[in-house]
């Protein structure tokens, strides 16, 4: 009997270890937000791989947990990042200034995302800041800016809204990417930047 | 430290088909899933379904994009054993129709380039058809570029053209 118990609990353990080193390694714990990728550009990760049958077995995983029917490659590419150009973690309680310029694809967009993969619940239809968006600013050498806020910042200008999101983060898509950038990314795309403006509180 | 070996060893076999287990399933469960919710809200297999406007309150995938019109049908080709057809109606923005499998793989898309786009789709079991899907079940996924609530009007009138639909004779 205390042989069999002795069985039973080292089943227990290796299954326990077994089982959360998968979630772990595959992003499917609750809070994971690696979305991970082999392509690092200005803190936006990616990984062509997505959607792919090349993607390893770990990433094809974490890409059904945290962006489930992504296309390939050839169609979009997709970038996420989780901090400001100064590494702290986005957060609703702070505003930023996304900017950006030209981008070598058809169509491109910033989304915002909450801490469960999804828009944020708030009714100000202003999740996305997208190219049509950035032409219509109408700056000659394809400049564009937006504020990531809680509360609208003015009635002119772009904005993303963060209201509800909690710790959030951006999700940079790159519909109809042009020949060359998924042979030489980090050379082809200026990826946006996002300056952390101010912080509810005074923060810093 | 002997009579330890054994339940040692039953512990790491145990714990690696474990973890292998659940990394190797974890996609084809959670696209399981999609396509169980998928049609809970409206979408049958072999018909194309309009999703509303992408808004905090209508979305039911991980990180839609608010700018995309998603049109989505479910196909199963066990019910569809001739395959089934498919049918991108023409929309003068971005569009595209692509389709995904079981294990989440985007395995074909087709660009729309503002023209009607047809493909069609057969059971994986038909080895010698280059059009044969890897799995019997999966998501077909058509995106349009819509922006504005005007864009998404003229969605709604395009995508009366879409056509998802078991192929009932063989070719």
């Amino acid at each position: 009997m205390k042989r069999l118990l002795t069985y039973l609990g080292f089943a227990i353990i290796g299954i326990g270890i077994g089982g959360y080193s998968a979630l772990a390694m595959a992003g499917l714990l609750p809070g994971d937000r690696r979305t991970g990728g082999s392509i690092e550009i200005k803190k936006w990760y990616g990984d062509f791989a997505m959607g792919s049958e090349d993607a390893s077995p770990y990433f094809r995983a974490r890409i059904a947990r945290h962006g489930l029917l992504a296309l390939a490659n050839t169609e979009a590419v997709y970038f996420t990042r989780t901090v400001d150009d100064s590494g702290r973690p986005f957060t609703e309680g702070c505003s930023y200034l996304l900017s950006g310029g030209t981008m070598p694809a058809q169509w491109w967009s910033v989304t915002l995302y909450d801490a469960e993969n999804f828009l944020p619940d708030n009714t100000d239809n202003a999740l996305s800041f997208d190219a049509s968006r950035a032409e219509a600013q109408g700056n000659d050498n394809g400049a564009w800016s937006a504020i990531i806020s809680a509360e609208q910042p003015g009635e002119d200008g772009g904005w993303i809204s963060s209201k509800a999101a909690g710790n959030f983060d951006l999700t940079f898509r790159l519909y109809v990417p042009d020949d060359g950038v998924l042979e030489q990314p980090e050379e082809m795309i200026e990826a946006p930047s996002v300056e952390r403006l101010a912080c509810a509180g005074g923060a810093s | 430290m002997k009579r330890l070996i054994g339940p040692l060893a039953a512990s790491m076999v145990l714990g690696l088909a474990t973890h292998f287990g659940i990394v190797h399933y974890a996609p084809s469960f959670i696209m399981d899933r999609a396509y169980t919710m998928l049609g809970e809200r409206g979408t049958a297999v072999h018909a194309f379904n309009l999703a509303p406007q992408m808004r905090p309150d209508t979305q039911s995938v991980v990180r839609p994009s608010p700018d995309l019109a998603y049109s989505a049908c479910r196909f199963d080709l066990s019910a569809a054993t001739n395959g089934v057809r498919v049918k991108m109606a023409a929309y003068d923005a971005y569009s595209s129709l692509s389709f995904f499998d079981a294990e989440t793989n985007n395995f074909r898309t087709v660009r729309g380039e503002g023209e009607q786009r047809e493909v069609f789709l057969f059971p994986p079991w038909l080895s010698d058809q280059t059009n044969a899907a890897p799995s019997k079940k999966g998501i077909i996924l058509i995106r349009r570029l819509a922006p504005t609530d005007e864009d998404y009007a003229r969605v709604v009138e395009a995508a009366k053209g879409d056509v998802c639909e078991a192929i009932k004779d063989k070719a």
